[in-house]
């Protein structure tokens, strides 16, 4: 059996490796940290800006992909993001994901702005506003990630994207996660959730607040492991109820790394958690092996195929030193984007700072390619945010990216290997 | 327009001006401070945080050595809780002449500077991250002080003695009766209104900006040679007493622990614009480098944010213009009426921000002798009020004051353990302050995530508790992340370009704060 390592646990990361698994190769998964899907908001970002506002992602991504050829999409192209968009809904289900590639919902964020995803949880969907609804967002006073007025504020001063207003009230309740505590994170909150007696309680408070008619915003803390939490909380509130996606730790996001990896698992994947993957070995051009670093001694993993699906600055698999070289940290891969000039400048509201469009080249079959085009090593891929060309969190296109490279790299693996 | 009449205007809301409206209120007279901006938010808050001994001095500048000594020692009992006792060492580095630790003990006796050798051994056991390679120590009693809450403190202690602080106003016009100042207009910045304040006397201690006031009395020009000096703070303590390099002093050769950071400078370079300080890459360089001879590994330690500040130095004749370092730091008063036949003004200049209080004593009793009335001098005497106001800063603090309420209070900033009653208050003594004004008190978003969990929290509290309209929320927002900005994109690298890839995710990602509704002008002050 053809042996693979991957590298990297987040969304690219996962779900190559569920599908080589799948597909009948021996896949063994080395991460460091815990994955990126828990520090995101917990939802499919396929294109949201261009910078214009996107309503129909996979069309606007074939348009991106043949107009810059620099940006991961010309490699991925439309039907690659189709199918790892596929992949990932035919592996999670509608419990967790819903939506299509045509089409994105528009949703509020923590602060209040309107943001567009294309992949969601069900309990995001009724927050896809439309012109005249009635919301209400409700605080927890002891979450403070989560400020209802600037939510409400904000919502009720946009016009919806596709015009209209909405009406918005809001409030907050005083209902304890766990007794004596004021400072609960939404994880907190999240476990207690998933205790259907919490969830009465929680409804008995807030139910008397609410007017007819009103559809309740709140927190996406409606439960860690219960994926039903949400849905008994609207049922006991009589309301529709939406979730707003929280800064880190994400709670959707956790049920989307817990769910995966539950999936990665059962295909066959080896995980090889908590250690940083630190040197290759390589034999005429091709990688040989890679070696993580552990308590004990150094520990290297030979395979046919690597995938290298560690992310980008925020994991570490890129750096830039005190003299400003930029380097990928494992295999010194070349680099696109360092050549445009100054990589950071001072207008933070300006121009996006070139620095984090850095990452590697890859080809269609996600090889990773030199500054000449041509393949560094013959077995080595890439997927998700080492892949340069991108202002992935501006334009909200990192998990597009992450599932159409992760999908075409495990496929080209497959075929590489057969 | 509103009017005021008081005895004395004093110009300018950093150490000095605080210094100076504390000493002229306890000296009886009514006093009016005004500064265009926040307190403390120029030179007195872009500085290194360092409380001299004086040691910097014994040899280059005797006099300062002796002021710092004496005057470190009244602020560290006066101003307690706004001073840590850090202690510091002088070491040679490498490369460095053993032979100038002689001179430095012979110099810190002649000014009576405390100062003791103590053995290379002791002091790496003591700062173990020290330079191994270090040939001589010598300990002194070096302090660290938050400027901000130095000034702050000062101008508090002038409010109990009746004078008020006015800040955001901006001095336009300084009238004249005959050859005496007679009134000083200024504009509130935050309503716009005019404020005409008849006086009679002027103390012009706006620093770098100082001779911009006295031009507007009509003076000479006074020749302010603003030098810029860069710091940036490292995200530990990586030492626990101030650390300087046993030379002449020079560039890059003091590293000082202030709050839970530490803190390398400082370069000096001759700018002709104080309100335009750039953080030049090779300074940056240079500071990082000076630390590699201190701290061996400093350039992989993670640098936080950094900052330029410019010293008010008064142009001395004996040394080429361009070498500000070499001009005294001692102050000086300019006395306009034999310099400019102007009568009721008088302008300081050059001094540090350990001597504050001392420089306010010289001018005020300048301005007594010219009224020709004798009033004593208090400052040194009289401990300034506040919280925990007879005992040190220690970093702890925070840490045990968290302990104490963590079951009542929510931590909105967790870098800096600010917790939710800290915010709320500060924000209803300033209610039309930005997020920096709070900042400056509080160090909200001053840590490691530069503002990345705790600017939306601020946010949306600020918003709840009806401080601020929806508008002015985001305006804040935006202000405060792009001011954050200014002191990241140049010291950019390592684990903080990591922090601020996931500062985007969040803010970018996450939020989409970059389509919020577009507030109509960008909120300023």
């Amino acid at each position: 059996m053809s042996r693979v390592v991957v590298i990297g646990a987040g969304l690219a990361g996962l779900t190559a490796a569920t599908r080589l698994a799948a597909g009948g190769a021996s896949v063994t998964l080395l991460s460091k940290g815990i994955g990126g899907l828990q520090l995101g908001q917990g939802t499919i970002d396929v294109l949201g800006y261009t910078p214009d506002r996107v309503t129909n992602p996979v069309l606007t991504l074939a348009a991106i992909a043949s107009s810059r050829p620099e940006h991961p999409y010309a490699a991925i192209g439309a039907a690659g993001v189709h199918a790892g968009i596929e992949y990932l809904k035919g592996l999670l289900g509608p419990e967790l994901l819903v939506g299509d590639a045509e089409t994105n919902y528009q949703l509020p964020t923590a602060v209040g702005a309107i943001r567009p995803t294309c992949l969601v949880s069900p309990s995001m969907v009724a927050g896809h506003l439309k012109a005249d609804a009635k919301l209400v967002i409700v605080g927890l006073r002891r979450l403070k990630d989560f400020q209802p007025k600037l939510v409400a504020q904000n919502l009720a001063r946009t016009t919806l994207p596709d015009g209209g207003n909405v009406t918005v009230r809001y409030l907050s309740i005083d209902v304890p996660a766990r007794d004596g505590e004021v400072d609960s994170s939404g994880l907190t909150y999240a476990r207690a959730f998933d205790d259907p007696a919490f969830r009465v309680g929680f409804a008995d408070t807030l139910r008397p607040l609410l007017a007819e008619g009103e559809t309740v915003g709140l927190p996406a803390v409606l439960g860690l492991k219960d994926l039903t939490a949400w849905s008994d909380v609207a049922d006991k509130l009589g309301h529709p109820v939406f979730e707003i996606p929280l800064p880190p730790p994400s709670v959707p996001g956790m049920r989307l790394n817990a769910a995966l990896l539950a999936k990665a698992r059962a295909a066959g994947v080896r995980l090889v958690p908590g250690s940083r993957t630190v040197a290759f070995r390589a034999s005429d051009g091709a990688i040989v092996g890679v070696t993580i670093e552990t308590a004990g001694a150094p520990r290297e993993f030979t395979a046919d195929a690597f995938l290298l699906a560690a992310g980008g600055f925020e994991s570490g698999a890129l750096e830039m030193d005190s003299h400003g070289a930029v380097s990928e940290t494992l295999f010194g891969l070349p680099l696109a984007g360092l050549d445009a000039g100054p990589l950071v400048h001072g207008d933070y509201w300006g121009a996006e700072q070139p620095l984090f469009k850095v990452g590697v080249r890859v080809a269609g079959d996600m090889r990773v390619l030199d500054g000449a085009g041509a393949i560094v090593h013959p077995n080595l891929y890439a997927a998700g945010g080492i892949i340069g060309g991108s202002s992935r969190w501006a334009e909200k296109s990192g998990d597009g990216i992450a599932l159409g490279s992760a999908v075409l790299a495990a496929d080209s693996i497959l075929k590489e290997l057969a | 327009m509103r009017k005021l009449a008081v005895d004395v205007v004093v110009i300018g809301g950093g150490s000095t001006g605080a210094g100076v409206v504390r000493d002229v209120a306890m000296r009886g007279y009514s006093a009016v401070l005004l500064d265009r901006a926040d307190l403390g938010q120029g030179t007195t808050g872009r500085f290194h945080g360092l409380l001299h001994s004086g040691g910097r001095y014994v040899v280059s500048d005797p006099m300062s050595a002796t002021e710092c000594a004496q005057e470190n020692a009244i602020l560290a009992r006066i101003q307690a809780s706004a001073i840590e006792t850090t202690g510091g060492y002088f070491v040679t580095c490498p490369g460095d002449d053993p032979a100038f630790a002689d001179k430095f003990l012979a110099g810190a006796a002649a000014t009576g500077v405390p100062a003791r050798e103590i053995a290379v051994a002791e002091a790496l056991r003591n700062e173990p991250r020290l330079n191994p390679g270090i040939m001589r120590a010598v300990e002194v009693e070096d302090g660290t002080v938050d400027g901000w809450q130095l000034v702050w403190g000062a101008a508090n202690s002038a409010k109990a003695y009746g004078a008020q602080v006015l800040t955001y106003h901006a001095v336009t016009r300084i009238d004249r009766e005959g050859n005496r100042v007679s009134a000083v207009h200024c504009t509130d910045l935050k309503s716009g209104e005019e404020v005409v304040i008849d006086c009679n006397f002027v103390l012009n201690c706006a620093g770098p900006w100082a001779g911009q006031i006295a031009h507007m009395a009509g003076a000479d020009p006074v020749d302010v040679i603003p030098g810029r000096g860069i710091m940036i703070a490292m995200n530990h303590r990586l030492v626990n007493r101030v650390v300087n390099r046993m030379i002449y002093p020079a560039d890059g050769d003091i590293l000082v622990p202030v709050h839970t950071v530490s803190i390398i400078g400082t370069t000096d370079v001759k700018v002709d614009d104080p309100d335009n300080l750039a953080i030049e890459q090779d300074e940056v360089q240079q500071m990082l480098d000076a630390g590699e001879v201190l701290i061996p590994g400093f350039r992989n330690a993670r640098a936080l944010h950094a900052w330029a500040g410019a010293r008010p130095l008064i142009k001395d004749k004996r040394v080429a213009a361009a070498d500000t370092r070499h001009m005294s730091r001692g102050m000086a008063v300019i006395d306009h009426t034999e310099r400019d036949g102007l009568d009721g003004m008088l302008t300081i200049g050059g001094g540090k921000l350990t001597t504050y209080r001392l420089m306010a004593e010289h001018i005020v009793d300048a301005m007594c002798e010219k009224l020709g009335e004798t009033r004593e001098c208090r400052t040194a005497k009289e401990n300034i009020p506040g919280p925990e106001a007879t005992r040190n800063y220690v970093v702890t603090h925070r840490l045990e004051e968290r302990e104490h309420d963590r079951l009542e209070e929510q931590i909105i900033c967790e870098c800096e353990l600010m917790s939710r009653k800290m915010f709320t208050e500060a924000l209803a003594n300033q209610p039309k302050g930005t997020f920096d004004d709070l900042r400056r008190q509080l160090r909200l978003g001053m840590g490691p995530c530069q503002g990345g969990f705790c600017t939306t929290r601020a946010t949306g509290i600020a918003l709840e508790t009806d401080h601020i309209d929806i508008e002015r929320a985001n305006g804040l927002l935006r202000l405060f992340l792009k001011n954050r900005w200014i002191g990241l994109w140049p010291i950019l690298y390592g684990d903080q370009v990591r922090q601020t890839a996931l500062d985007n995710w969040i803010f970018q990602g996450t939020l989409d704060v970059e389509h919020l509704p577009q507030p109509e002008s960008e909120v300023a002050l």
